[in-house]
């Protein structure tokens, strides 16, 4: 597998969550936005996904995600997760990093300012992994018309590792959108969308970009089931696209 | 004494005193620092093997879930110009909710975003309190603990509510005092039928815990059977009551065990209850209404009464803890007397005294039963209090009682015919009729003929005595034993003199 898919992949990740309710938005399940909202304060939660690239110059990967997080304080969790992926040219599943997160949501929406909150990412490599990778968003959520949000995340990545043609530093954006379904005669779906922008690996190169939209569906009083779809709808010279990634998840809280 | 008063000779009249109109509240001198606090501040439930308990009774779990939508649509309605709505469109939204409820919890949040957006501090004493809420209903409904070990649990899962700055105080209010404002009773007035949802739903937030409190978990379902169709059908849709449901009145041994969740839950209630009439004023500005929420969460936190006592207080004000006598769970209602107060549909009762041969409590020991039917619970001393009183209410009823296990409560329940059934195998009755002073003693109940034959062999007076069967008990009836004593006293909510000349001459 060519670095750039592995970079892509560890990136995408690395994530955290707030508890599992269907309309506590939470990067990776199913799309790669956050809310403005911490896990509360005491709360475990762990999640696990799938899923499936389908680059279009190279074999589809598959990946898994596995992360537990912990409201430690009041609006603060962290998390740790491992995210191995499968790629059928290297045909072994492939577990180098670690991704560690801190996240803090400073402020909830008051009036007519958007909550606020932000996050600290970190992959960290290991068993032979090389190279770390950094992420610091800031999480803008607003209220639209009613019930509907929008979600703000700005991203300032770093990393370590990567030739002398490569990015150190990247800066990406996403709009991410979400409405419930249903209301107000059923309470247990959220539909998701969203449209992100973050420059390309390459120095000098453009930015990549992709839309998605998936569904977080609330399975019980503690576990929400996901499903996500996305592609790319622009990529830089030399990275590979995807033309669709399919993403399933589960969300428990305890 | 009135010189109607004196013409009616009517005594009682005199004990009344006018009811309590407070001026509008102003800010304290200082109000807590969270109050201000700008992050969202979740938090999660206490971590315990009996969380989600409420969902081995899917019905009950559902129209506990959807008790979450009531307050907070209509809250968004009154917060986004739609008052004018609420007896109409938001009325039927609701209904339409609780008739289809939802099989897991809501967010209140999530549907009230613009109330949130304004009055999230009050969203963060709320959740709290709704947590103590659903936790005390999951650690009653584990079926793996003992009915010691779930009171123990009880007793620190109030620790830990406690724990928190939004905690709401556990000691007994006056409920006259925080029903006293300029702004108070306009919701109830002005939309009663939204507000008969939000009290049809308080009468089942607090009308479950005496159906689960020492009640075997095998026999928790059986009773929410009646209870359910007793919410859908009548108490959702009542616009006739006078005050809010009390916890102490719909399930007082609960009550009795845990007065500080019991009075929590009320003064929580309250809060609902100021919050919409707050809200509901077209003359206060948005700021000003946010001032009186405040004000309103100040007057109910437990911070606010640190070093308080239950019991003491200056009479009808903010700081008045005292309770009716033998009824810790429950503060002073509109013109209560340590010794009586007035419950809507039933009128003045005195808690300390059998709610049918008015004779005292006994302090200790069995407490005899309870009767629950038409939507009320009354607590008596003997099984045959609880049949004639059961027996005199149509539609059906449930008794749960003691017996001479402590561990083993019995929770009968009855047809429309008056048949009952029971959750013991082989209950033997005694019944001897004599004094009703006496009637705890000589009116019981026992899991097993053993049991009886060993109490009545206790004492000499009983000797002799028959065992009765259920069948056999179930067709004795007494009537209104010559001992109950009605207290005649006008209803203290209706201010207008009319209706008390009416309903003195229908006494």
């Amino acid at each position: 597998m060519n670095k750039a898919i592995a970079t892509t992949i560890g990136i995408v990740c690395i994530s955290i969550a707030i508890g599992s309710d269907h309309n506590n938005l939470e990067k990776d399940r199913p799309l790669r936005f956050d809310d403005a909202y911490s896990t509360a304060y005491r709360s475990f939660e762990f999640q696990a996904g799938f899923g499936v690239d389908t680059f279009d110059r190279s074999k589809p990967v598959y990946n898994l995600q596995f992360e537990i997080q912990y409201g430690f304080a009041k609006n603060r969790d962290i998390s740790i997760g491992l995210d191995p992926y499968f790629t059928s040219e290297s045909g072994k599943l492939v577990g180098n990093a670690i991704d560690l997160s801190y996240f803090e949501g400073v402020s909830r929406e008051i009036g007519n300012n958007p909550a606020f909150g932000y996050r600290i990412d970190a992959g960290i490599p290991i068993s032979g992994g090389d190279g770390a990778e950094f992420r610091v968003r800031g999480i803008l959520t607003k209220t639209l018309v009613h019930y509907d949000k929008i979600h703000l995340n700005i991203d300032y990545l770093q990393t370590t590792s990567g030739s002398s043609g490569d990015r150190k530093s990247r800066m990406g954006a996403i709009i991410g959108y979400s409405n419930p379904i249903g209301y107000p005669t059923r309470f247990d779906r959220t539909l998701l969308a969203e449209f992100g922008i973050e420059q390309g690996m390459t120095t000098g190169s453009g930015y990549n970009s992709w839309i998605g939209i998936g569904l977080r569906n609330q399975v019980s009083s503690t576990t929400v089931f996901d499903f996500g779809v996305q592609a790319d709808t622009s990529r830089t010279s030399g990275e590979p696209s995807s033309p669709l990634r399919i993403s399933v998840g589960y969300s428990m809280n305890f | 004494m009135s010189l109607l008063a004196l013409i009616l000779g009517v005594s009682t009249f005199a004990q009344e005193s006018p009811r309590v109109q407070s001026p509008m509240p102003e800010l304290p001198v200082s109000l807590p620092g969270w109050l201000s606090n700008r992050g969202a501040d979740a938090l999660f439930y206490k971590a315990a093997p009996y969380n989600w308990a409420i969902n081995r009774i899917p019905a009950f779990a559902k129209d506990m879930y959807a008790t979450s939508v009531g307050h907070a649509m209509a809250y968004e309605a009154l917060v986004t110009g739609k008052s004018q709505e609420l007896e109409s469109k938001t009325f039927v939204t609701i209904d339409r909710v609780l008739k289809n409820p939802p099989s897991n919890p809501i967010d209140e949040a999530e549907i009230s975003p613009r109330f949130v957006q304004k009055y999230g501090y009050l969203e963060k004493v709320f959740d709290w309190a709704h947590t103590l809420h659903f936790q005390t209903i999951d650690v009653l409904m584990h079926p793996g603990w003992s009915d010691t070990q779930k009171e123990a649990e009880i007793d620190r899962l109030w620790a830990f509510y406690s724990s928190e700055p939004y905690a709401i105080s556990g000691l007994p209010t006056n409920m006259e005092y925080l029903d006293s404002f300029p702004y108070s009773g306009a919701f109830r007035k002005n939309y009663p039928k939204v507000n008969g949802l939000f009290w049809g739903y308080h009468w089942l937030q607090t009308v479950n815990y005496d159906m689960l409190f020492r009640v075997p978990t095998a026999d928790q379902k059986p009773q929410y059977a009646l209870i359910g169709q007793r919410y859908h059908e009548t108490e959702l849709y009542r616009t006739d009551r006078d005050f809010m449901p009390m916890t102490a009145e719909m399930s007082p041994r609960f009550a009795r065990r845990f007065p500080e969740v019991t009075n929590a839950f009320d003064n929580l209630h309250m809060l609902h209850d100021n919050v919409n009439d707050i809200l509901a004023q077209p003359n206060l500005s948005d700021s000003a209404k946010q001032s009186q929420v405040k004000i309103a969460i100040y007057r109910v936190l437990a911070s606010t009464h640190r070093g308080e006592k239950p019991g003491e207080g200056e009479p009808k004000t903010l700081h008045d803890h005292r309770f009716p006598y033998g009824m810790p769970g429950m503060g002073m209602m509109v013109g209560s007397d340590e010794s009586s107060m007035y419950m809507s549909g039933m009128g003045w009762m005195d808690m300390s005294e059998c709610a049918h041969c008015s004779i005292p409590l006994p302090d200790e020991g069995p407490w005899g039963a309870t009767v629950s039917a038409e939507g009320w619970t009354m607590t008596v001393r003997c099984m045959m209090c609880a049949r004639d009183m059961a027996a005199e209410t149509p539609g059906r009823a449930i008794i749960r009682a003691a017996t001479e296990d402590e561990n083993r409560l019995l929770v009968m329940i009855s047809d429309e015919e008056g048949n009952w059934t029971s959750n013991i195998k082989g209950i033997v009755f005694l019944e001897e009729f004599g004094e009703h002073p006496n009637c705890s003693l000589w009116s019981r109940v026992f899991t097993s003929r053993s049991a009886f034959d060993i109490f009545v062999a206790k004492v000499p007076e009983l000797k002799g005595a028959k065992a009765l069967s259920l069948d056999q008990w179930s067709k004795l009836n007494y009537g209104t034993p010559d001992t109950y004593r009605k207290l005649n006293r006008p209803n203290p909510y209706h201010k207008d003199p009319p209706i008390r000349l009416r309903e003195r001459r229908d006494e």
